[in-house]
């Protein structure tokens, strides 16, 4: 049983048009079912107005779907009170991408770490204080750290305090909401390096949400990617860079600049315009403005998700007459050989 | 986010600009006066001696004497506490409603904060000195009276402000993860979002202290705050206001403490909001 | 050798800040040459985008150019006065910036904005001022031009903000376009789109691109050839590709292992060990020193010079011979 798994998660927002107050709704997230397994990391691409965040906010119930279902561990979790949830909430932590905002600028690292453990049940001092110094530890600070505001700490040691954060309630699954995207190149290594550690240490199970592909190349199992609220396409890493089925993916694949010297002359699939407003989402498929293989049926008919190999699914009318996977294959290809 | 300024770095700031630095004198000099005030007193502020009445500013009688022949130095240094009290008061008041409803308004939203808002908009129309004449005329006047009065109608400042700033925090990813790690909404309001509170509520504090003090020697003044022989600065010049041509000391005096005190409160509270507003710090 | 179209030598910008002095700055050479991207990379602090600011000569108090020159077609711009590199900027040295919505005038259209810098410097009439405009709109390939012109930044999306943003700098044709982190605030996608507009702006009018960045990917994608700063200082200066093959300075070493690529997947990177140092203290000597795993007795006692390794390879360090 996967350790997490939504099903047809939606999300609209009404969002208020013109001074009569006609109600539009910005389609932030649609139909989205993904499941991640015990112990796996995957990933979720896109692109800004994806929806990949507001994903991340109603797994953790910051926001109520407005359709779909939500199971941890098999129990649903969408329609549950506050309190009940409150129970699952110890399991599930959070990092989020700008660490100076996601810490109270008025309480010290020792009251921060303190309150997930005094809000879920433990109230003896001395087993506080004892955890919060072992979690200190346990992501590369040290005690000196504790009764520092944010402010006085870089923004490094400050997502390792995030981190800590997050996991000091032992939890099983952590969302990491582009964690490492605010940081300098050397201390995003670092900060990579603290995830895979803890996550080899407590059998972590990490939902990593990013637009960095180069990174997502290297620390998921999976990828999930996603456009204009939906799930255009979903594979095992590998699988999603050698045989790349869906345009969209193609092209971010390819537009991604790759830290290597100019490779003469691979083809780009560089996709045209500009992501159109969630607000009216194109009919059909999402995608077909802006995709150069887009025939009639793209246009009025809305693509299902299907099989194509192996835990390979992907939303697209045209997936078995195009191939797009050349793409990607020789781009990535020749960073491997550098 | 910007650094938070240190208590150290504040008023080192302050002390580097003229202005700020000449509001943190004058506040600083009418606190001594006004703690000290029976020390530097050395007669009472009642004391009557109608034999020295209406005396000029000497050696003796440091701001001449009134015309029940009281020490006007004194007097005026017993203002100086009223007026310090009042403020403090005044501005303690208004900020404990007015935060408390900014916080709410910002923080739920909806109707909450519509209603909230739609109070806060109504009294903030209302002139302080009317509603306060207005007080008093129903329960009789009285220093303490009209205080209450002030800040029953004074306190929109605050919610206003609180209302602005929650509303810039309540998305950022701090008062989220503190949703996520479980945390109640009384508790994010309380530890999260008023801890951050804190300096714009100051800055609005040294500005509506000096309002507090204004119109409270108004309405003294008029003859229904302060009642004799309270020294409230106001009361004091309206008795001056009939002697204005045989001794003009006794209204002039205490209408330059009055001016001068609201001068330093908004000059400090300048300072203070260049200083603790989010501007980039290098 | 061709004359280099700019020539930075021994810049130094300082800061005076109430905690001391930053020297953001200190003692940076390079050289920019005609019809190439020259990238300027770094981590935060490392100088790179106070240099640019340097060149444009927009530093302004606490900061101060405090010394150097910047030779630019045989004129050291430090040395010129105020109306004269006027006349220079925005004609001949253009920048764009990272947040396109910060950088442009909210209660203009983008066609007044991009007319105005041709209004300025050569003798247009409003008129063809504004035709001018729509001309350099279609050229950064947006949509109905004539349109797009009458249009407030504001409801434009970041795309084309930033799109507008290179209209207005490159509608007087610079020789010299420096591009400060242009493509951070936008998607990966786009930022695509806008790599490919100004590499097509650069070969069709000769233009020199100066590129600043942390991103190494949009290194080797754009540029020709790359200087490394660490600290305010240049530590390594080379073609992009001879830098990627055989990176010479500890710091260049370290930094392109800390990328992602080419590694087998969740193995743990190779970090640089420590922090950066604070800009107000830096370290003596080799201001790497502290963090380099190949450091030397020498290093910590003097500050290695930039030599030459190579036809046109430079490294300050102390085990070439520095």
């Amino acid at each position: 049983m996967p350790l997490l798994r939504t099903e047809a998660l939606t999300k609209h927002f009404p969002v208020k048009r013109g001074t009569l107050g006609k109600t539009a709704y910005v389609h932030a997230v649609d139909g989205v079912s993904l499941h991640v397994s015990r112990g796996e990391t995957l990933a979720v691409v896109g692109e800004s107005g994806s929806g990949k965040s507001t994903l991340a906010l109603m797994i953790l119930r910051l926001t109520r779907p407005t359709f779909g279902e939500i199971y941890f561990n098999g129990i649903e979790a969408s329609k549950m009170s506050e309190k009940e949830f409150k129970k699952l909430r110890r399991r599930m932590g959070i990092v989020f991408q700008d660490p100076s905002a996601s810490l109270n600028p008025r309480m010290t690292i020792e009251q921060t770490l303190a309150r997930p453990l005094v809000l879920h049940g433990i109230k003896n001092h001395d087993e506080i204080e004892a955890r919060i110094t072992d979690m200190l530890e346990r992501v590369g600070l040290g005690e000196e750290h504790s009764d520092r505001y944010p402010h006085e700490l870089s923004g490094g040691q400050q997502q390792r305090v995030a981190i800590a954060r997050a996991i000091i309630l032992n939890p099983e699954l952590v969302i990491l909401d582009e964690p490492t995207s605010s940081l300098d190149v050397s201390v995003q290594a670092q900060i990579l390096n603290l995830l895979f550690r803890l996550q080899k240490e407590f059998n972590l199970t990490y939902l990593f949400i990013s637009h960095d592909l180069v990174m997502v190349r290297h620390v998921s199992d999976r990828i999930a990617v996603m456009y204009l609220g939906q799930i255009v396409e979903v594979a095992g890493t590998d699988e999603l860079f050698d045989n790349t089925t869906h345009p969209y993916t193609a092209a971010l694949l390819s537009a991604v600049p790759i830290p290597r010297p100019k490779t003469g002359n691979i083809e780009r699939l560089i996709v045209s315009g500009e992501p159109p407003s969630p607000i009216n989402p194109p009919k059909g498929c999402r995608f077909h403005p802006r995709c150069k293989y887009a025939v009639e049926r793209c246009r009025t008919e809305e693509p299902k998700l299907t099989l194509r190999g192996l835990d390979h699914i992907v939303a697209c009318h045209r997936a078995g007459e195009i191939d797009v996977s050349g793409y990607t294959k020789e781009l990535w290809k020749a960073i491997e050989a550098a | 986010m910007p650094r938070l300024a240190s208590l150290k770095d504040t008023v080192l700031r302050l002390l580097q600009y003229r202005t700020s630095f000449a509001g943190l004198l004058i506040v600083l000099g009418i606190a001594v006066l006004a703690v000290g005030a029976p020390v530097f007193a050395a007669r009472g502020f009642a004391e009557t001696d109608p034999v020295n009445r209406l005396l000029p500013p000497s050696a003796r009688y440091l701001f001449g004497t009134d015309v029940l022949g009281r020490d006007l130095f004194s007097r005026i240094v017993y203002g100086a506490r009223i007026a310090l009290w009042v403020g403090l008061l005044v501005t303690f008041i208004e900020a404990g409603i007015g935060v408390i409803l900014g916080i709410m308004s910002g923080y739920y939203g909806g109707i909450v904060d519509k209603l909230i808002s739609a109070a806060t908009d109504m009294v903030w129309a209302f002139p302080p000195v009317v509603l306060a004449l207005a007080v008093v005329t129903m329960i009789g006047p009285g220093l303490t009276q009209v205080v209450i009065a002030i800040a029953l109608t004074s306190w929109p400042a605050f919610t206003r402000i609180s209302r602005a700033k929650v509303q810039s925090l309540v998305n950022r990813e701090f008062v989220l993860a503190a949703r996520a790690i479980g945390e109640s909404d009384s508790n994010i309001m309380g530890r999260y979002l008023l801890p951050n509170l804190v300096p714009s509520i100051l800055v609005v504090s040294t500005l509506t202290l000096p309002a507090a003090i204004l119109y409270t020697t108004a309405l003294s003044f008029l003859g229904f705050g302060a009642q004799p022989p309270t020294p409230d600065w106001g009361a004091i010049l309206a008795d001056g206001a009939a002697q204005l041509r045989v001794a003009p000391w006794i209204a002039t005096i205490p209408g330059v403490f009055i001016v001068i005190t609201a001068l330093g409160f908004n000059l400090l509270g300048d300072g203070l909001r260049d200083i603790l507003d989010p501007k980039l710090r290098i | 050798m061709a004359t280099p179209l700019l020539a930075v030598e021994e810049l130094r910008t300082y800061f005076y800040l109430s905690g001391g002095v930053v020297k953001a700055v200190d003692g940076v050479s390079f050289v920019v040459n005609e019809d190439e991207v020259f990238c300027l990379v770094g981590e935060t602090g490392c100088g790179k985008s106070v240099t640019s600011l340097s060149i444009m000569r927009l530093i302004f108090h606490p900061g101060k150019i405090e010394g150097g020159r910047l030779v630019y077609r045989g004129k050291d711009l430090l040395a010129i006065p105020e109306d004269e590199m006027r006349k220079i900027r925005g004609k001949e040295i253009a920048m764009i910036f990272q947040n396109p919505m910060r950088s442009l005038n909210p209660v203009f259209t983008i066609g007044d904005q991009i007319a105005e810098a041709p209004l300025t410097h050569f003798d247009l009439s409003n008129r063809d001022a504004w035709n001018r405009a729509i001309e350099f709109v279609s050229k950064v390939k947006m949509p109905d031009p004539e349109m797009r012109a009458k249009s407030y930044p504001h409801v434009l999306s970041g795309g084309m903000r930033q799109r507008s943003m290179i209209a207005m700098m490159i509608s007087c044709e610079p020789s010299l376009l420096i591009a400060d982190e242009p493509t951070t605030s936008v998607d990966v996608t786009i930022q695509a789109q806008i790599m490919d507009l100004l590499l097509e702006i650069k070969k069709r009018r000769k233009m020199s691109m100066m590129l600043i960045t942390h991103n190494f990917g949009l290194v080797g994608e754009m540029g020709d050839r790359a200087a490394v700063m660490y600290c305010g200082k240049v530590v390594e200066i080379g073609s992009v590709r001879e830098i990627f093959r055989e990176p010479l300075h500890p710091y260049t070493q370290g930094l392109l292992k800390c990328l992602p690529v080419g590694f087998e997947r969740k193995r743990e990177l190779e970090v640089i060990p420590g922090t950066l140092p604070s800009p107000v203290n830096p370290p003596q000597g080799c201001r790497f020193c502290p963090r380099c795993s190949l450091a030397m007795m020498g290093c910590k006692l003097q500050e290695p010079p930039l030599v030459a390794q190579g036809k046109d390879r430079l490294v300050a360090c102390h085990l070439y011979g520095g």
